[in-house]
């Protein structure tokens, strides 16, 4: 059976063919297409999503129908061959993430929220908290454009009060 | 591209949170001086039970080195189907220096509890101390006379989130069985009643708020079975008794996947045979047994190992005693007969090795104010900083995925050493 293909439209103008099974990944995408609001001739436009954050969204998608495929198939497959699947999978999404700034990062978990893929979601939040485990707060402040509206006292004393933390 | 200020601008405070959940205990005390907003997040209660949740999908193993006085405190990610010879590597958290008279120890939900430690320069004064080998704080409790046949246990109450040091006093002695609840304003020992005077054979264990431990009835003119597992539930303080027919040698109590079990092992010519004990139903004392072998070549021997205590996916860990350059963990999961070595780096030296597993980060735990002198020298020399620079950088891509599993079993555990092996005291 050949695999339908569906077309997606970034906010700026970007078109990506993907394949069906890949865009459900997407929750969003996948009701759609259970209420055939999916035209086949036209395009799913996604107003919050850039083009270049869709591509790795894609690339993410795509990279993961195949397993979820192989898991109907999980009885017959071996165990070593599991274990090499499982740690190909890994490795690929380390390289993945591994690739991408902090602002590519938060940018791909906004467009990862708005369509709904939940394991897209945890990969990112995973790799920022690893991101940003050993920052001080003045660097995560930083990181996240935070303002400090602690007064000195107010911050003295919350330090004080984890002040295990910072050893 | 947009810029950044907009794209963080509109990330939903929900998807801040979950990133939050995926941090360090470490890291969220500190992160909480980030902002106002940032504090009041990551001190929400639903905030502190989502992380509790998190941390069971991510247990860790604590590993306590003792060499002459000196005390270290590590632990590692404990990975849940593992690969074959896969690395982790192992936290600092604290050292401290402690006369090595007093090695007996145990852990419960995120604290440790030395039932005797000495508290001052004078070596003749101790007292029950619990730590959080965490956040290096850790309290004194009252001073309590003990014999050397007396045994005293932390428990912990799920429903309450309550912990209790139980004192039971050995049949020898004419002292009465004690319980302390910690936190409580003025913390004294209360005196507590058990209708079956018992000799204590175990560490124990403790499941879901009930204390278990094996001992056998003092009294000889009673008709009772040699030996009884004693259920102390930690809420109520009632004691049970599960009568055992026969004296299972277990080498230690286990908690399978919730439930309580035995688990003993034996090296027979080059097979290693493991023998497990599952009590089935609490009330009609069921109990199933299994028997596994393991390898033609067992790399594993009672000499140089040691069995920490079963994960929450009921793969059984076993520990080199000492540590040693590779030190390995061993995993064996019963249901596919596989057994799988996990080298942890950063644990060097020819060092005895206390391990527990399913260690979990709690922030009740950690913020918890009954714990409040830190750092302080009465006796105690905590140390926190690592001693000597290494690189301990944990870059194992296996994080990223473990997000995604989630663990059912949320009972906080109690692991008992393997040190005080039923075995041992046997032979």
């Amino acid at each position: 059976m050949s695999s339908n293909m569906i077309m997606l439209k970034s906010s700026d103008g970007a078109s990506f063919e993907i394949e069906e099974a890949a865009a459900r990944k997407s929750k969003i995408i996948a009701n759609m297409i259970e209420v055939e609001c999916v035209d086949e001739d036209k395009a799913i436009p996604l107003q919050n999503v850039t083009g270049n954050i869709l591509a790795l969204v894609i690339e993410y998608c795509n990279k993961h129908i195949v397993d979820d495929d192989d898991d109907v198939a999980t009885e017959e497959a071996s165990e070593e061959e599991e274990e090499a699947k499982k740690k190909k999978v890994d490795d690929w999404e380390a390289e993945f993430m591994n690739s991408m700034s902090l602002e590519t990062m938060f940018e791909l978990l906004l467009a990862a929220n708005y369509l709904n893929i939940k394991s897209l979601i945890d990969l990112v939040c995973q790799t920022i908290a690893n991101n940003i485990k050993d920052k001080t707060p003045e660097e995560v402040r930083k990181i996240f454009s935070i303002e400090n509206d602690f007064t000195p006292e107010e911050e003295e004393e919350i330090r004080k009060e984890n002040a295990w933390a910072f050893g | 591209m947009m810029n950044r200020e907009k794209v963080l601008d509109s990330i939903p405070i929900d998807l801040i949170t979950e990133i939050h959940s995926r941090l360090p205990a470490k890291s969220v005390a500190r992160f909480r001086c980030v902002s106002k907003l940032w504090c009041s997040m990551l001190r929400r209660p639903y905030f502190i039970d989502l992380f509790l949740t998190r941390s069971w999908a991510r247990p860790r193993i604590l590993f306590i080195l003792q060499r002459g006085d000196e005390w270290s405190f590590f632990s590692s990610p404990q990975p849940q189907n593992p690969y074959d010879n896969s690395f982790v590597v192992a936290d600092f958290h604290m050292k401290f220096f402690q006369h090595p008279g007093s090695a007996s120890l145990a852990v419960t939900s995120g604290l440790v509890y030395f039932p005797s430690l000495q508290i001052s320069k004078k070596i003749e004064d101790e007292a029950p101390v619990v730590c959080n080998p965490r956040t290096g704080q850790y309290m004194i409790l009252p001073k309590l006379l003990r014999d050397k046949w007396s045994y005293s246990f932390l428990g912990y109450d799920p429903i309450d989130n309550q912990h209790k040091v139980l004192f039971m006093a050995s049949p020898y002695s004419t002292d009465d069985h004690k319980i302390l609840t910690l936190g409580t304003r003025n913390m004294c020992w209360r005196k507590l009643e058990c209708s079956l005077t018992h000799d204590i054979w175990s560490r124990e264990i403790c499941i879901n708020g009930v204390l278990y431990y094996l001992a056998s009835p003092f009294d000889e003119k009673a008709e009772t079975s040699p030996y009884v597992i004693v259920c102390f539930d930690v809420r109520s303080e009632k004691f049970k008794f599960i009568d055992i027919e026969r004296f299972y040698i277990w080498s230690m109590l286990i908690n399978y996947k919730g439930k309580l079990g035995g688990i003993s092992w034996e090296n027979v010519g080059n097979i290693l045979e493991l023998r497990i004990w599952i009590l089935e139903d609490v009330n009609k004392h069921e109990w199933s047994k299994y028997v596994y072998t393991l390898g033609e070549d067992a790399v594993l021997n009672r000499l140089d190992h040691f069995i920490v205590g079963v994960t929450p996916n009921g793969e059984i860990v076993f520990s080199m005693r000492k540590t040693s350059k590779p030190f390995y963990v061993y995993y064996f999961n019963p249901e596919m007969n596989t057994l799988r070595k996990v080298k942890i780096q950063a644990l060097d030296g020819d060092t005895s090795v206390y391990a527990f597993v399913n260690f979990v980060e709690d922030l009740n735990v950690n913020d918890s104010k009954q714990l409040k002198s830190s750092l302080a020298n009465r006796g105690l020399n905590i140390i926190r900083r690592r001693p000597q620079p290494q690189q301990r950088r944990h870059t194992s891509s296996r994080d990223l995925s473990n997000s995604a599993s989630s663990v059912k079993n949320k009972q906080p555990t109690t692991l008992s050493q393997n040190k005080y092996d039923l075995l041992a005291n046997l032979e």
